[in-house]
């Protein structure tokens, strides 16, 4: 475990520069001068002009060369500083704990929605199978088939106009984080309620189920026992891996919804060439990754002590 | 490379088949562009003239959906193809030579992983906006990965086996270890890799319409055109629903052609 | 964690809704498009005054004319170059302190250093006289002076709402509503301010949402979340005139889509060519089908209403002529080639537009000036990107062609924005660009000093035939601001120079 946690911090560093790297190369190769583009959305797209940019460019210091900015990230980066946002003058690292934690709160309470929709979905189609698996199955496969930003509209126009029963955007209330949450909670357990499915039916008929099941224990005390454990371990591990793909794709939902979290400010950040917010939030991305496939690991390793190959 | 299709993958393939007709045979039947607009014949309903009816610019929807669909296509090819290329070349590669080509492989694999797929797309779309071949680029870029990590795992599995094994003691090439051993190996793999890829290149496209940095006017693009006829939802419900579900059929087939039944392997 | 979450928003949602807290009930819902990146008023102070937390020392009516605010009146002496107002007495910012010339001294000269409209007025000293009087003066006069006075840049704060490096850290204005909660960029609640010196507040808290994007906030308005939502896309406008809840108001705007050509590019350096492109474009198509308004059609700059600036005696152009477009073209020198393009020395004739994503409707139209200028044989690549690339392309010369909303009345007086746009041969970043036209740059110039009413409109004509005739800019149509309201509230105005939305006129319907 301890050769696992040291491998992973090594690997944590290592990404926490590439990230940041490839971030600020791929930022300086973007064409238009960043001194317009930031002045942009400091001043808003009406007071925007030569003047305005050029007292950005005096400010910011933006004619330094590419080298001294690198280098200096990676000084302040050292110390975890992130620097200051090129468009609001706020600390990055302020900036992004506000939006990391709108997205989190979205993701968090998206997934585990998701969960609750896809397990018992999930093992009841395995179970019963007949129609209830093949409506389920048509269903996974039509959700999947549409992009989640169109799962996102067509739960606004059912819900909030045909209905109105929830806010259609905006944020603050528990009632705004609904539709959202119910977005990415559908698109997940499209995928989710098979790999729950798949891996129910491969324990249920495997030898050592069947042999409980002879033994004569009822249904749900064998599953408790015997078929709980060996479905969880691909389950968490497949939910695991779920957690990155929404981080990084919360982006459509919080555009859709007004919703403040990170993949919403970088899009903005990417416009505005807020290079400190992009590559701020392009790291923590990353490190979140590292740290998700860890905790996964040490979940799995728990669950099924037998796997003594982790990493 | 034998294709054993089950009946699900034969209907995706079906499917697929008849978007792929449509969208090359559409303006064989119907005289005109998709670009030309007619400001006094907008949102017309389908029949008569218009088989799709217009859009708000009085285009011709039945040409639009087909450069869309045309357009859509395309891309996802494009993207399987390189990224299978790339991907299954220095998987093999990364497997074969070890040492530091794998060290290397694994680190930029690692670095790409932990970088949100959306943000990689959403700079490069930004680098030169608009651009088909720009998307093009970022969407492969990431989708290598993929390829890069199955056959990397299954000829690390390979080469150990006896058969490789007397193969190298026999004194074949390289070039002939791939051909005789990795490639069928790999290649069963390959086609459910690749469904599933041109199903999410088609979605990743869709959704940079949505965040307006995908293609630019007056291309059709499904995602922009979702985007730009979701207004008119209630007057002219066709200008949404035609879009949407070409969308969803296309990725649909994808699916359905990259479903193994349930004996063959796990869901994807 | 989640678990606390849940339970904070059950137990909100269980406890009766105190008074002094902003619920559905007592607040009214603003939506609309902009963000506040900062709290800084020379950045995001077009929300804090729309907002009416902040306010100016002089108002501007739906005219157009300077009204008194913070300052009740204003002598102007030495030849136009010496400005003295004199303040309101008994203003109270939100914190209780009082206005004074100290103040606003204070407030103007922090002004001056900063980017907004200030910048490029020749002030020399901004000092306070006594307690109740600020005297600005002047190098050279500069007749528009009352007018950049009332833009959001030049508002008023009080003393504690700077730190000591000057830098803003709190909003605290004189307006009828106090900031009570601020979450940049996309929320703020204000409440009513009893102490307010003018009509109070009838509705007690009122609260800003950013929404981006334009399918969001018409959904807001339709299902009842935004009482007042402005910037609505003109597509979803007929739809929700059809609701039963709600009034879709058109206001006029000095705002107009334009195109901002650079006269340097060889396809548009004759007035043939740009009178050519002017005539292939059906302006009244445009209106009625992608505007939704068939009334927006225009062929000028500035609207109607600003008399000095609208070329009375024009004949619209708001149908297309191809025939004498093709002529004038012919005239250029461009041929038809056999695929349908103009052609001149083997080249065919193509241009750039670059417009912006901000305002829905810029794209549509740019899509359809595109179709349109094609049956005239013109090649037109659109691009869709940031604002900031007109003046960047302004700037560098590699702009071709633009298609833009300019906000005349951004300061209430036309001429600072014009002078600005149209005061030299390279032009103005939202302007034209490289317009050889000295005598009327001249005249325009000369008109910051004109005191004469009668000079003034004779001059102020003359530049606007130019701009007509030449079209170093051409325009579209102008701009509709379609706001939904909510039947729930009355008394609603639009500023047509969109400095306020006047909330402490609103009452809630019975």
């Amino acid at each position: 475990m301890k050769q696992l946690l040291a491998k992973r911090f090594l690997q944590l560093i290592a990404v926490s520069w590439g990230v940041g790297t490839l971030t600020f190369l791929l930022m300086r190769a973007l064409p238009g001068d960043m001194a317009y583009r930031i002045a942009a959305s400091r001043y808003g797209m009406d007071a925007v002009d030569s003047r305005a940019a050029e007292l950005v460019r005096a400010e910011l210091g933006l004619d330094g060369s590419a080298w001294s900015a690198y280098w200096q990230w990676f000084v302040d980066l050292l110390s975890w500083n992130l620097g200051n946002s090129l468009v609001s003058g706020q600390p990055v690292a302020q900036e992004l704990f506000h939006m990391l934690g709108h997205s989190l709160l979205l993701a968090v309470v998206g997934i585990l929605l998701a969960a609750l929709i896809a397990i018992p979905l999930g093992l009841a189609s395995a179970y019963y199978g007949g129609w209830l698996d093949r409506t389920l199955l048509a269903l996974s496969t039509a959700l999947r088939a549409v992009p989640v930003f169109v799962i996102g509209l067509l739960a606004i126009i059912l819900f909030a106009l045909e209905l109105s029963l929830l806010p259609v955007a905006g944020f603050g209330t528990l009632a705004h984080l609904v539709l959202p949450a119910l977005t990415l909670a559908l698109s997940l357990a499209a995928v989710s309620n098979r790999v729950v499915h798949t891996e129910a039916r491969r324990v249920f008929n495997a030898p050592f189920f069947e042999f409980a099941r002879t033994k004569g224990l009822r249904p749900w005390f064998a599953f408790r026992h015997h078929g709980m454990r060996n479905i969880a371990v691909p389950v968490v591990a497949f939910f695991g891996i779920q957690l990155i793909t929404v981080v990084e794709g919360v982006v459509m939902i919080e555009s859709l919804f007004s919703w403040p979290g990170i993949g919403h400010g970088l899009a903005h950040a990417i416009f505005a060439r807020d290079i400190p917010v992009i590559q701020g939030a392009a790291l923590m991305m990353g490190m979140l990754f590292v740290v998700l496939n860890t905790l996964v690991d040490v979940v799995c390793h728990y669950l099924d002590p037998r796997g003594g190959k982790l990493a | 490379m034998s294709l054993q299709l089950n009946t699900t993958q034969k209907i995706g393939a079906a499917l697929l088949l008849a978007l792929v007709a449509y969208a090359l045979g559409a303006p064989l039947f119907k005289d005109g562009d998709s670009i030309s607009q007619n400001l006094s014949a907008i949102m017309s309903a389908p029949g008569g003239q218009f088989w799709f009816g217009t859009d708000h610019f009085g285009r011709d929807m039945w040409l639009r959906l087909a450069d869309a669909l045309r357009l859509s296509l395309m891309m996802a090819a494009l993207c399987v193809l390189t990224a299978a290329t790339i991907g299954v070349t220095a998987g093999v590669l990364a497997a074969t030579q070890g040492g530091w080509v794998d060290r290397l492989l694994d680190g930029v694999v690692t670095i790409l992983l932990a970088l949100p797929g959306l943000v990689l797309v959403l700079i490069f779309a930004a680098i030169v906006p608009g651009s088909f071949w720009m998307l093009y680029v970022a969407i492969s870029l990431i989708q290598w990965i993929e390829y890069f990590r199955v056959s990397r795992a299954i000829t690390q599995r390979m080469i150990t086996s006896p058969a490789v094994q007397s193969s190298r003691l026999m004194g074949f090439g390289g070039w002939y270890l791939f051909k005789r051993h990795y490639w069928p190996a790999i290649a069963p793999q390959l086609l459910t890799l690749a469904a599933f890829g041109a199903a999410n290149a088609i979605l990743m496209m869709a959704s940079l319409g949505f965040v307006y940095v995908g293609i630019q006017p007056p291309l059709a693009e499904l995602g922009l055109m979702i985007v730009e006829h979701f207004p008119y939802y209630s007057d002219a419900p066709w200008l949404l629903v035609l879009p949407l579900s070409v969308l969803a059929l296309m990725v649909l087939s994808c699916h359905l052609l990259g479903r193994r039944t349930q004996d063959q392997g796990e869901a994807a | 964690m989640l678990k606390k979450i849940a339970l904070l928003g059950l137990a909100s949602s269980l406890t009766l809704p105190a008074l002094a807290e902003p619920t559905t009930q007592n607040t009214v819902a603003v939506r609309a498009a902009f963000e506040f990146s900062s709290i800084d008023p020379s950045r995001a102070g077009f929300v804090f005054t729309r907002m009416q937390i902040l306010e100016t020392l002089v108002d501007v009516d739906e005219k157009g004319n300077l009204t008194p605010a913070l300052a009740t009146s204003w002598q102007i002496s030495n030849a136009g170059t010496q400005w003295d107002f004199t303040l309101r007495e008994g203003v109270k910012f939100h914190d209780g302190t009082e206005l004074d010339a100290d103040v606003v001294a204070a407030n103007l000269n922090l002004a001056l250093s900063k980017p907004g409209a200030l910048q490029g007025v020749p002030v020399t000293a901004i000092e306070a006289i006594g307690k109740q009087q600020v005297r600005i003066t002047l190098s050279q006069p500069f007749q528009p002076l009352g007018a950049v006075l009332a833009h959001y840049s030049a508002s008023i704060m009080a003393p504690a709402a700077f730190d000591e490096q000057n830098n803003v850290q709190a909003l605290i204005g004189t307006g009828p509503f106090s900031v009570y909660e601020i979450a940049a960029p996309h929320r703020l609640v204000v409440e009513k301010f009893d102490g307010y010196w003018g009509k109070k507040a009838q509705v007690e808290y009122a609260n800003y949402l950013t929404g981006h994007r334009a399918e969001a906030r018409v959904l807001q308005a339709r299902s009842g979340q935004g009482d007042i939502v402005f910037g609505l896309d003109p597509a979803a406008v007929p739809m929700l005139k059809r609701l039963p809840n709600l009034n879709v108001i058109h206001s006029d705007l000095p705002r107009t889509l334009a195109l901002k050509l650079n006269l340097a590019h060889p396809n548009l350096d004759t007035i043939e060519e740009r009178q050519a492109l002017s005539l292939a474009m059906n302006r009244q198509g445009i209106a009625t089908a992608v505007l939704r308004s068939a009334d927006a059609a225009t062929d000028q700059l500035l609207p109607e209403y600003m008399g000095d600036w609208h070329v009375a005696d024009g004949t619209p152009q708001l149908t297309p002529d191809l025939a004498k477009a093709a002529a004038l073209m012919q005239q250029a020198g461009w041929q038809k080639n056999a695929d349908g393009w103009l052609e001149q020395n083997g080249e065919i004739f193509e241009l750039d537009l670059i417009t912006y994503a901000d305002r829905p409707e810029l794209t549509t139209v740019a899509t359809a000036i595109q179709d349109q200028w094609k049956q005239l044989g013109v090649k037109l690549n659109v691009n869709v990107t940031n604002s900031s690339a007109i003046p960047a392309g302004h700037q560098d010369g590699s702009l071709e062609v633009a298609l833009i909303a300019r906000n005349y009345g951004s300061i209430a007086d036309p001429l600072g924005v014009l002078v600005k746009d149209f005061g030299s041969e390279k032009g103005g970043d939202w302007g034209s660009m490289n317009w050889n036209n000295p005598s009327i740059q001249t005249t325009l110039n000369n008109l910051v000093a004109e005191t004469d009413q009668e000079r003034y409109h004779q001059q102020a004509q003359q530049v606007a035939k130019a701009i007509y005739t030449e079209m170093p800019m051409i325009a579209v149509a102008s701009y509709v601001q379609q706001t939904a309201v909510n039947k729930r509230v009355d008394g609603f105005r639009f500023d047509p120079y969109e400095r306020s939305y006047f909330l402490n006129e609103l009452v809630w319907t019975k």
